[in-house]
């Protein structure tokens, strides 16, 4: 990657100015809260933050621990984007291979797309109350378009090269799509998961917040009901801390996908 | 008085806390309105050499000069054509041009005078107000020659000025070249691969070793050319049909080859 | 059905098969339509308490937009909305570009910078709506911090990756040429990374929305997520998918006239 003026800082140096702008940032924040500009209910110290959070993990608050108000909030999240890969995935592969599917399917995406996965939130509560299927539907509905859109494009776009190499082989039909055109479609598939998994991780937030009664979210809400603000901050980085853990794994695995394939 | 000195150069890189000569002891000498030509095998440092004048890079001993004072960072009196063009492509080409001029505080009127000036040299009417994705590579980098040159610089440097056109758009711009430098001599240092380019554009050749590069030998081309009046000869293809010409290109390649027999890795 | 992925083939060369698939499109919309309409009216397969007829879609947006719901007229819903989302959508591009280009030109700027955003970023932007009410209340203000964090994040890294992304023999031609500070910054810079820059200004419009329906969802005085709400509490799914609708609108309205304005900024692309 191109540096612009600047060459590469050393090492060392990138490290000690990290140092001191997470140091700067926490010292900011600290005098912040305790300057007394802000009244101490609004804006606790991190330390406060960090204790409440270690506080959560094992007491209970808004019905249960901060490990299991995860644990609820990662359970509707597993179904709602494995419901959008399965779903979205091979519909997308489909829609790349056949042009027919493409002309059905895409004005009807294109027209729901710009709906906000979150607007999505009353007609959910309409039809499941706080049950989990609420959650599901906005997690599904913010995971799907990526789920779908990389696999069509993955499909769509795969170099012809590899197309003509298949057919001057005399290969099938069937054999062309499961052993040349998804492995080709693969990088894009697994970015789009990536996408999609982030996308759906931001829903859920958005869901629990207006129709949950467990989950994480659900916990946030109940924080700022009763002016707990160290409760908030807690809920919010361990939403931030998960959320980037699986945007980890899966860069991770993004990452595999292209090294085997010499991509990267 | 020369142009373009390098003194004693040396150039070090570091990679990983190793530190990697690229250039050897570099001296050079390029005099006013003279045209020099640096070739060599590839990563012998004729890029460095270049960027060094250019102000892009800086000495790890000796130093450069041009017109007399030390080079001190990059600036429009040593004016560069790149090899990718480097034109801002959201600039009409009257605009790429006239943006030095504007950086030097050049009054408007004098600025448009002197960027039809050069418009008309480089041939390039009726595109000024043209984008560059517009143009061929070969308009392209005519643009990019007018660019440098409206500078009014005290040195040309050029990094493989044809390396990114083909075969032919590079021979009919080396023809304009030639046509160019005749209207409006300058000093110039230029960089290529292409040896018949070298003996065809310059008025001295020098040869580079491979890596950690030092200068190998310098020929004298405008002696021959003097000589054999090659510039009797309005086409490219008589001129490099010249025995001088086929002898003098077939010697520098004799000497590159021997710098490429026992190939660094 | 052989597949059909040459790269040209999305561009149908005859007219009979572009005819063919502009009548699968509309053919597919219309029959979507046509089912709903008859589950709903004709037959009573779907219950209307669950899901809203299109002659109860078209009462309900009759009814917004004389007598108005949730006190205020659709107009009116979407005026607010719309408002938020352009002012938060403002200050965090002034913000974030000019931020972007200073972390992408600058690696000591990044290197002191980064932590701080590496705090903010993965925390979604809708997890900032508590705090946001806790802060500032149910008021515009909140909403409009809440739509800061969330199109700040993508204004800022697509800046930042735009201007690491300039070729170097660019920056070169520009030192070259002499160029001042302020002159690089505003006809070299800014123009090379416009595309990336844009590119974040519409992520950023997208979360923009996002979060401000989302917002108002909440807890919200007017706008488009209260009618949602209201609507929602109301057991009123017709007046919910008109809120749908709306927002959808102008969601596409909005990023219609970026992509203008991206069009117009950008003349000397190849379109």
């Amino acid at each position: 990657m191109a540096s612009t003026s600047q060459r590469p800082l050393s090492k060392l140096e990138a490290l000690i100015l990290s140092m001191i702008g997470l140091a700067g940032f926490f010292g900011i924040w600290l005098a912040a809260s305790m300057s007394g500009y802000v009244p101490g209910q609004f804006l606790p110290t991190p330390f406060e933050v960090l204790a409440r959070a270690t506080h959560l993990v094992a007491a209970p608050f808004a019905g249960a621990t901060l490990p299991m108000h995860l644990a609820r909030s990662l359970e509707r999240y597993a179904y709602g984007v494995a419901l959008a890969a399965s779903i979205g995935v091979p519909l997308g592969l489909a829609m790349g291979l056949y042009r027919w599917l493409d002309d059905i399917v895409t004005p009807v995406f294109d027209g729901l797309r710009f709906i906000a996965p979150i607007a999505w939130v009353p007609f959910a509560a309409l039809w499941f109350g706080t049950g989990i299927g609420g959650p599901i539907m906005i997690i599904f509905s913010g995971a799907f378009p990526p789920c779908l859109m990389n696999a069509h494009r993955g499909a769509r776009f795969v170099d012809q090269k590899y197309i003509e190499a298949a057919q001057m082989l005399g290969t099938s039909s069937l054999r062309t799509i499961t052993e040349v055109l998804l492995p080709a479609s693969l990088p894009s598939i697994i970015a789009g998961l990536r996408v999609g998994a982030g996308l759906g991780w931001q829903s859920l937030v958005g869901a629990e917040l207006i129709v949950a009664s467990a989950g994480v979210g659900y916990m946030i809400v109940q924080g700022q009901s009763n002016i707990s603000t160290p409760t908030v901050m807690a809920g919010m980085l361990a939403i931030g801390l998960v959320g980037l853990l699986i945007d980890v794994a899966l860069r991770q695995l993004e990452a595999l996908v292209r090294r085997t394939r010499g991509l990267a | 008085m020369s142009a373009i000195v390098f003194e004693n150069v040396y150039r070090y890189f570091t990679r990983d806390g190793k530190s990697f000569p690229a250039l050897d002891g570099i001296d050079l000498s390029v005099a006013d309105k003279e045209v020099v030509a640096l070739v060599g095998p590839s990563g012998c440092g004729k890029t460095t050499c270049l960027r060094l004048a250019a102000g892009f890079e800086v000495p790890t001993k000796g130093r450069v000069t041009v017109g007399g004072q030390p080079v001190d960072g990059p600036g429009p009196d040593r004016a560069v054509v790149f090899q990718q063009f480097a034109l801002f492509p959201w600039k009409s080409v009257e605009d790429n041009i006239a943006f030095g001029l504007r950086n030097q505080g050049v009054a408007a009127s004098t600025r448009r005078e002197r960027v039809s000036a050069v418009i008309k040299l480089m041939g390039l009417e009726g595109y000024e107000t043209a984008y560059p994705h517009q143009l061929s590579g070969g308009m392209q980098q005519r643009v990019a020659i007018a660019r440098a040159y409206v500078l009014d610089p005290e040195a040309l440097l050029m990094d493989e000025p044809f390396g990114a056109l083909d075969a032919q758009t590079r021979i009919m711009m080396q023809e304009e070249l030639v046509r160019i430098a005749r209207v409006n001599p300058r000093t110039v240092l230029f960089i290529t691969h292409a040896v018949d380019e070298a003996v065809y554009l310059a008025d001295r050749v020098a040869v580079m070793t491979r890596r950690p590069g030092r200068i190998k030998e310098i020929l004298d081309v405008r002696k021959v050319r003097n000589a054999e009046r090659w510039n009797h000869h309005e086409r490219i293809e008589d001129v490099m049909d010249l025995e001088s010409f086929v002898h003098l290109r077939t010697h520098i390649w004799r000497s590159l080859r021997e710098e490429k027999i026992g190939v660094a890795p | 059905m052989t597949p059909s992925t040459s790269p040209g083939a999305h561009r149908s060369a005859t007219l009979p098969a572009r005819l063919t698939r502009r009548f699968l499109g509309t053919g597919s919309v219309l029959v979507l339509l046509a089912a709903w309409a008859g589950l709903t009216m004709v037959t009573d397969t779907i219950s209307t308490s669950r899901f809203p007829s299109p002659l109860q879609f078209w009462q309900s947006t009759k009814q917004i937009v004389t007598v108005g719901y949730a006190d205020g007229t659709l107009v009116g819903h979407a005026l607010q909305s719309t408002r938020l989302v352009v002012l938060g959508f403002a200050v965090a591009a002034g913000i974030g570009v000019p931020l972007g280009v200073l972390m992408g030109w600058s690696r000591r700027a990044e290197a002191l910078i980064n932590p701080a955003f590496l705090v903010i970023r993965p925390i979604p932007p809708l997890a900032w709506i508590p705090l946001a009410i806790l802060w500032l209340g149910l008021g515009d203000a909140a909403k409009i911090m809440v739509i800061f964090f969330a199109a700040f994040v993508p204004a800022v890294i697509n800046t930042l990756s735009g201007i690491r992304a300039i070729e170097p023999p660019i920056i070169e031609a520009a030192r070259m040429l002499g160029t001042g500070r302020w002159r690089l910054l505003s006809e070299v810079l800014l123009p090379a990374a416009a595309p990336m820059i844009f590119t974040g200004l519409r992520l950023a419009l997208q979360a923009a929305w996002t979060t401000l329906v989302a917002a108002e969802l909440v807890g919200a005085l007017a706008g488009l997520g209260r009618v949602l709400n209201m609507a929602q509490q109301d057991i009123y799914p017709a007046m919910v998918m008109v809120g749908m609708a709306a927002v959808g609108v102008l969601g596409w309205a909005t990023t219609r006239l970026l992509a203008e304005m991206e069009r117009r900024a950008m003349p000397w692309l190849a379109h």
